[in-house]
């Protein structure tokens, strides 16, 4: 049986912990009585997966037997989540490879000549053929690509569909295909509480008009956590947008949930605890750390990149989308959730290279922010981890470095916007709308594979509950220069880190770090 | 940062095999280890009983009986047995296996494996070889299952080999017995093989738990050997364990009461319970480590 998670009080016995920053990691030794989150072990993935599939799609949750919802002259959308999860990407076959193949053999059988599959990206880049091989698998891409194989274009005015609007007066538009649709079934995977459900379609597939009624300040402000869907706003949105796709066209969601196997066998030491390592693990993560800091700034991201996460899958649900989404997060709680007793001063992040928005891509200052203020800092229920007018530090070395071809409108948003403010809602307020408009940021967006121009804007959003509850942002080995454009601080080590947060947070300030990944969901008391 | 200090930041908190102390926070959540079999058929190949016998000969027992007076009683109870036989003993100190291989007869203790606690001398790899090595000892698991002396003890005693066990399963913490685990008396009904008593005295009082080395002054150490016991037609397990530590205890009072007092004691079921006084810890202590008289003046004729 996996151990759960558990709080751990450093003490004199405790080795130094594993930290990563970046496209590297490095051993912390941190002061007596921090306080360390671990997320439970990760649990035993299903053996037969296929099995489970088919049972989920045979016995669903809400909705009859999917091949009762089949039929000849139907109309057929497969919608799909995109690269940004799982992180790191799921070695092959993709879970979703295998879901997608099992649907799409009871609608052969059903005789269902229409099927479109469309990648649920919303306003994320465009995945390459090769990235959407590798999530459906080369059966389906040789029978299906390009023609009824797509992205979702959220700026195809001529493919989307207003269906309505909430009792909020939030627009709900979505692909038009997709709306059109006798049945969308939805392929989904999740690592974290925020994804899936009411999200899936109301997200995945909508356009601008439909997103910008949830991905602003005020929701993200007002969604205390986003992983926590009961207590966010967001969610809320998504859920009041769902009843109004529910009026129009039948979803039939499939979700999955995996384990914490995050790293593969030869990084194995990075998924273990640190006293449990081995003299191989100690010898590992020593040829590991040398191979990487002297490995070539292009390679090492190469390799980074090209790992691949022997996840395991620990749960199928099949049916109604709200059904099907209590049995995943119940799930994604029996993986993640790790009970931890009060907030602290200051909490320890430590920023790996991958957040969902850079898969084969530059982790890039505002994605840094992003993950640490916005992803880390939100993986609680209750409250924070830190105590308002705490302090975070995290470990990132934050260059100044952006993807030319994915990130356009990052480039000019850090050098037109943050010289300016780094208040998130005067940023929305002032530039949002400019850069969501652009022509030249849709064209990248709909013709390269560019993430749409208004991205950068919510990546700082999503900070905006971290930014308003936080005292003091310290970025251990981080670019000076990059992050006071941030509104953030530099240490070169842990101890001068705290040694700057004591005037924020005192003198004998608490200290809890974050030891992911793995992911680990905080439920603070 | 340079290999060598990245080598001692990883190295720092752990000895020098690597190992970390599980924090004491972590303590409740450290893996349940499943113990690795150590191979120990290398130590019952001719090489290693040739040095075995030297060690044993040459080396322990010139220590042990240099550093205490072990007396051995009931030899002659084991004229013409060859083995396989179990032989079992009360167990208080680390003295216990030396003193009863050299006290069995060189024909047995040659051919005697002895069941060691895996979690305590099999958990290192140099511990578990010297220990194979000296004593030709097998892993025995003492918490759940018993598993690897289902899988060995039996084969053993199937090659010809005897078997020391300690069916208390660890080291007594005052001097005193305690109840008998069933291993022994199971491993006998089961594979028809007869059981030779034993029970030690003075060894606990010689060097107790915690002592590395005998107490000065070389204490007398009593050693009976018992008639060997074959399960009886019919008899149970919890029967023949019940039989088996009846005779251990016989065998400790005849230190105190000699051969026929303590076989009229346990004819008559007043042998004393060889458990102790119930009393605070401090006095059990005191008692068991009273020393033994020195009985060689008087010599009885029925000894040996």
């Amino acid at each position: 049986m996996s151990r759960p998670g558990f709080v751990l009080e450093v003490d004199e016995r405790t080795p130094p912990l594993l930290v990563h920053a970046g496209e590297s990691f490095r051993l912390e030794q941190f002061p007596l009585g921090t306080r360390v989150v671990y997320p439970p072990d990760s649990l035993p993935g299903i053996r037969d997966v296929d099995g489970a599939i088919a049972d989920a799609l045979l016995n669903p949750l809400g909705r009859k037997p999917l091949p009762e919802l089949l039929h000849a002259g139907m109309k057929l959308t497969i919608a799909f989540d995109d690269l940004s999860i799982p992180l790191p990407p799921m070695q092959s076959p993709d879970i979703r490879s295998r879901i997608i193949e099992a649907v799409l053999e009871l609608a052969a059988a059903a005789g269902v000549d229409d099927v479109e599959l469309v990648a649920a990206n919303a306003l994320h880049r465009r995945m390459t053929p090769a990235e959407i091989k590798h999530i459906v698998g080369d059966r389906v891409f040789a029978s299906f690509f390009p023609e009824h194989l797509r992205n979702h274009d959220a700026e195809d005015r001529a493919n989307l569909l207003h269906l309505g609007k909430t009792k909020h007066d939030e627009d709900v538009e979505i692909n038009r295909r997709a709306a059109e649709s006798d049945l969308i079934v939805y392929v989904n995977v999740n690592l974290a509480a925020m994804s899936g459900g009411s999200k899936s379609v109301a997200v995945g597939l909508a356009s601008y008009k439909s997103l910008r009624h949830h991905h602003n300040v005020h929701t993200l402000r007002n969604s205390r956590s986003f992983n926590d869907p009961p207590n966010s706003a967001m969610h809320h949105s998504y859920d009041r947008m769902q009843a109004v796709l529910n009026e129009h066209v039948q979803i039939f969601t499939v979700e999955t949930t995996v384990n914490n196997d995050t790293f593969p066998k030869n990084l194995g030491f990075l998924n273990k605890r640190e006293w449990e390592w081995s003299l191989k693990d100690q010898a590992s993560y020593v040829a590991a750390k040398r191979a990487n800091d002297l490995a070539p700034a292009k390679l090492r991201r190469k390799i980074w990149h090209n790992t691949r996460a022997p996840y395991g899958v620990t749960g199928v649900h099949a049916g109604d989308p709200a059904l099907v989404h209590e049995k995943t997060l119940a799930n994604i709680h029996r993986q993640q959730l790790t009970e931890v007793n009060g907030q602290s001063d200051i909490a320890v992040l430590g920023i790996p290279y991958i957040c969902p928005y850079n898969v084969n891509s530059i982790m890039n200052p505002i994605l840094v922010m992003c993950f640490g203020l916005g992803y880390l800092f939100n993986m609680y229920r209750n409250k924070p981890i830190v105590r308002e007018g705490g302090a975070l530090i995290m470990y990132h070395p934050m260059p100044q470095e952006f993807h030319p071809v994915h990130h356009p409108s990052y480039i000019d948003f850090f050098d037109e916007v943050l010289s300016e403010t780094t208040d998130p809602a005067t940023i929305e307020a002032k530039y949002e709308k400019q850069f969501a408009e652009d022509e030249w940021y849709r064209h990248l967006y709909r013709n390269s594979y560019a993430y749409h121009g208004v991205h950068p804007f919510y990546m700082w959003y999503w900070g905006a509950h971290a930014m308003e509850h936080l005292g003091d942002v310290i970025c251990v080995g981080a670019d000076r220069k990059v992050a006071t454009r941030m509104g953030f601080r530099t240490a070169s080590s842990l101890a001068d880190a705290l040694e700057m947060a004591s005037d924020t947070v005192g003198r004998s300030p608490s200290l809890t770090y974050l030891h992911t990944p793995p992911m680990r969901l905080a439920d603070v008391r | 940062m340079s290999l060598i200090r990245e080598i001692k930041l990883v190295s720092r908190r752990r000895d020098w095999r690597g190992r970390s102390r599980t924090p004491r926070s972590a303590e409740q959540w450290a893996p349940v280890r499943e113990p690795r079999e150590f191979p120990t058929s290398w130590a019952r190949t001719r090489p290693a009983k040739v040095v075995r016998e030297g060690v044993q000969r040459g080396v322990l027992r010139p220590l042990v009986w240099s550093q205490t007076k072990p007396t051995v009683y009931g030899s002659d109870r084991l004229s013409g047995v060859d083995g396989p036989v179990i032989v079992i003993s009360n167990h208080a100190s680390h003295l216990d296996t030396p003193l009863i291989l050299n006290a069995l007869p060189a024909r047995l203790s040659r051919r005697t494996a002895v069941g060691a606690a895996a979690d305590y001398f099999f958990d290192a790899r140099w511990r578990a070889s010297l220990t194979a090595l000296v004593f030709n000892a097998f892993p025995i698991e003492r918490a759940g299952g018993a598993k690897r002396q289902k899988m060995l003890a039996p084969k053993l005693l199937e090659s010809g080999w005897s078997v020391l066990l300690f069916p208390e399963g660890t080291r007594s913490q005052d001097g005193w017995m305690k109840a008998f685990r069933r291993g022994a008396a199971q491993l006998s009904c089961q594979h028809n093989v007869p059981v030779v008593p034993m029970a030690i005295r003075g060894a606990y009082g010689a060097m107790p738990r915690g002592r590395n080395w005998p107490r000065p002054g070389r204490p007398r150490i009593a050693i009976h050997i018992g008639h060997p016991l074959s399960p009886k037609q019919g008899e149970t397990v919890p029967a023949f364990s019940g039989r088996l530590s009846q005779a251990v205890t016989q065998l400790w009072s005849e230190e105190d009461l000699g051969w026929w007092g303590a076989m009229r004691a346990a004819e008559q079921g007043t042998l004393q319970p060889t458990t102790g006084p119930q009393a605070s810890s401090w006095r059990r202590v005191w008692e068991s480590t009273r020393p033994l008289p020195d009985k060689s003046a008087k010599n009885p004729v029925w000894r040996r």
